[in-house]
């Protein structure tokens, strides 16, 4: 769980080219929208392309992500729910 | 305390007409559309496969075999222009060409050029070349009559509306007595992917102001209005009477929530026009057929109109999003309202969505008094512009 | 009586936007905002004081948005598609929307493509007619590698800003004839 925690912090600040960021300083629980990070609707575009570039999961509806996109550790578990098993 | 405007004068009319659009060529075939409430939006096999959300658009006619149109942008401007020329003809041929300015209005200009020099496909030259606006631009005036002062807007979606009031300015500032303003955007992959990417189109076409709308359809265009002085024109021209604009100065892609920027550009056009909003008799809106462009511009209105908001409707149905050209086709479509005291319907709006204005029209219909119309845009970055037009 | 005055100046390089420190979301704009953003920033403290709402903007892109226009396109065939951050840059008026949101700008705002494009004389005449209070006038040139290779034109990647206001003095009084705004910056930032 830690291991994909941390490997969704240091790709959310990668493709969303955040400035200053520490991956380590992203709370797990924390709102990635609105507050805390700051991310708005066009993050969640760019995190969906994320997420099919390197978890292979299509998002066909942004709603459909939208669970998925209310914490790192919500992100996390959508990831092993969704990733193609090998 | 009332921001002071200097007062617009000399007046500027409208002295003739062009375009192309989804719907045909020329100004008749969108007189047509109007009356007829129709929709050109269709199926274009160009934009199946996976980069595109939906293949329907609002297409022009344009010379040239499926997907190889040569300089597109150029074709649909010089051929507005044309019209709009043979339009303005008389008024045109008492003004020395050094008095003539021309404004383009693009937001992508030869985009396609961009996409053949990248992919490596064969490209012409002046299809190369007008991939920029600026040689665009002195081309077409050069082409067309107009030695004076000449400006490439590129405000994003106001575009049309900021080249009108740039034309009027030059007008009114002396550079030029009459001007050229001129739009256009061709369809395109890069636009349509871009849309594609921010899954704003609606993959069933447009449907402006309707409960169920999900999106924009890409459209392509060129327009064409001929400004002059007033005293230059025909009594009976219709005239620019005042405009407005502003910044939502709240998000990128996403207009502000409660329609306060587009409320100010709204406002700032009655101040500039000195009419009251119970002046106006009908309002064409920008009317995307966004989930958040439409709820956010019903709220503008209302801040504005309270619940006596004159009669609205939406061209994209017809047209589809036409970008650069939008605010001059669309306000070309004003002035064939105002010609014909009719008010244009919202093609494909079928269920208003909760919190449209209730004077919102499905379909079009004659009115007893049509003298002043407000055009309204909105834009990526926030920004928003309002015309008004009409008989002084 | 009151003229129209230059009050503020700036200059600014890629070099500018590699030091800048202006937020953790600066780095999702493209570089002609970024360096359209940080020119605007350097006066802040000039424009800060006036009414949000009588403030605007008038920008001139040389290049359009050509560079991100190329960047997008270059892009698009990544597994998930093209960028929807870069399509969302791929306007020259995109940086308009960046300093109206930082700066909370809500006044009339102009964009033009091209150099010769008035863009100072248009803030000025946008003042004279009492459509705004104040102006900020901005240039912002950006030609990447890969654009200069497709079209043929030098690298290049440098913005400047200049306030302008109805007031008795300032860095600079404006004349009719000033329209050069890259010049202009050049000349007052350096005072």
């Amino acid at each position: 769980m830690d291991a994909l925690a941390n490997e969704l912090k240091a790709k959310i600040v990668e493709s969303l080219k955040l400035q200053d960021v520490n991956p380590d300083q992203i709370d797990d629980n924390a709102p990635l929208f609105g507050a805390g990070l700051d991310l708005d609707s066009i993050d969640a575009l760019e995190l969906v392309v994320m997420l099919e570039k390197h978890y292979g999961i299509v998002i066909k509806d942004i709603e459909e992500g939208r669970p998925a996109f209310q914490s790192v550790r919500a992100l996390a578990e959508f990831v092993r729910a969704r990733r193609p098993s090998q | 305390m009332r921001e002071s405007v200097a007062p617009n004068s000399p007046a500027v009319a409208i002295a003739g007409c062009g375009v192309t659009s989804a719907v045909g060529r020329g100004v008749a075939s969108l007189r047509t559309a109007m009356r007829t409430n129709q929709s050109g939006l269709r199926a274009c096999e160009r934009f199946n496969g996976p980069l595109f959300q939906s293949n329907i658009v609002g297409a022009a006619p344009l010379a040239g075999v499926g997907g190889d149109l040569d300089d597109p942008a150029h074709q649909l401007a010089t051929e507005a222009l044309r019209e709009a020329r043979e339009q303005a003809h008389e008024v045109l041929a008492a003004i020395p060409e050094t008095r003539v300015g021309l404004v383009l209005s693009t937001t992508k200009a030869n985009i396609e050029a961009l996409e053949r020099l990248a992919d490596g496909r064969p490209c012409s030259t002046a299809a190369q070349r007008h991939l920029q606006s600026n040689p665009l631009a002195a081309d077409l005036a050069a082409a067309n009559g107009a030695s004076g002062p000449v400006q490439c807007v590129s405000v994003a979606c106001v575009s049309g509306l900021v080249a009108l009031q740039q034309g009027a300015k030059l007008i009114q500032r002396g550079v030029a007595d009459a001007v050229l303003v001129v739009g256009v955007d061709h369809l395109s992959a890069f636009v349509v992917a871009g849309f594609t990417a921010l899954k704003a189109i609606d993959t069933v076409g447009c449907r402006p102001f309707d409960r169920d709308r999900g999106g924009l359809s890409p459209g392509e265009a060129g327009a064409a209005l001929v400004l002059a002085r007033a005293d230059l024109a025909p009594l009976s021209a219709i005239r620019l009477l005042g405009w407005g604009n502003s910044n939502d100065a709240n998000h990128l892609t996403g207009p502000s929530r409660d329609g306060s920027g587009l409320a100010l550009a709204i406002r700032r056009a009655l101040d500039s026009a000195q009419l009251p909003p119970s002046g106006i008799d009908y309002v064409n809106a920008h009317g995307t057929g966004t989930p958040y462009n439409d709820a956010m511009e019903s709220l503008a209105l209302r801040a504005v109109f309270g619940e006596h908001c004159p009669p609205v409707s939406g061209a994209k149905g017809m047209l589809g999003h036409t970008l650069g050209a939008a605010g001059l086709i669309e306000t070309i479509l004003c002035v064939l309202a105002l010609e014909d005291r009719w008010l244009p319907g919202t093609p494909r709006l079928v269920f208003p969505a909760e919190g449209a204005p209730a004077s919102l029209l499905i379909e079009p219909r004659s009115a007893a008094r049509l003298d002043r119309v407000l055009k309204l845009n909105t834009g990526f970055g926030g920004v928003n512009g309002a015309l008004i037009l009409g008989h002084e | 009586m009151n003229s129209l005055f230059i009050t503020a100046a700036s200059l600014v390089s890629e070099a500018d936007v590699r030091a800048a420190r202006l937020g953790s979301r600066f780095g999702r704009l493209d570089l002609a905002s970024q360096l359209a953003l940080l020119a605007v920033e350097k006066l802040a403290a000039d424009f800060d004081g006036l009414g949000r709402e009588r403030v605007g903007i008038c920008l001139t892109a040389a290049a359009g948005s050509l560079s991100t226009d190329a960047a997008y396109w270059n892009g698009r065939a990544g597994v998930g598609g093209p960028s929807p951050t870069l399509f969302a840059y791929t306007l020259p008026s995109a940086a308009i929307g960046e300093i109206a949101i930082r700066h909370r700008l809500m006044g009339p705002n102009l964009c033009f493509v091209g150099h010769e494009s008035d863009a100072l004389s248009e803030a000025a005449h946008l003042i004279l007619r009492g459509e705004a209070a104040a102006c900020l006038a901005v240039f912002c040139h950006v030609v990447t590698p890969a654009l200069a290779a497709m079209i043929q034109w030098s690298p290049a990647a440098r913005a400047g800003a200049l306030l302008l206001q109805r007031l008795d003095t300032g860095l600079h009084r404006w004349r009719e004839n000033d329209r050069d705004i890259a010049a202009m910056c050049s000349l007052l930032s350096a005072r």
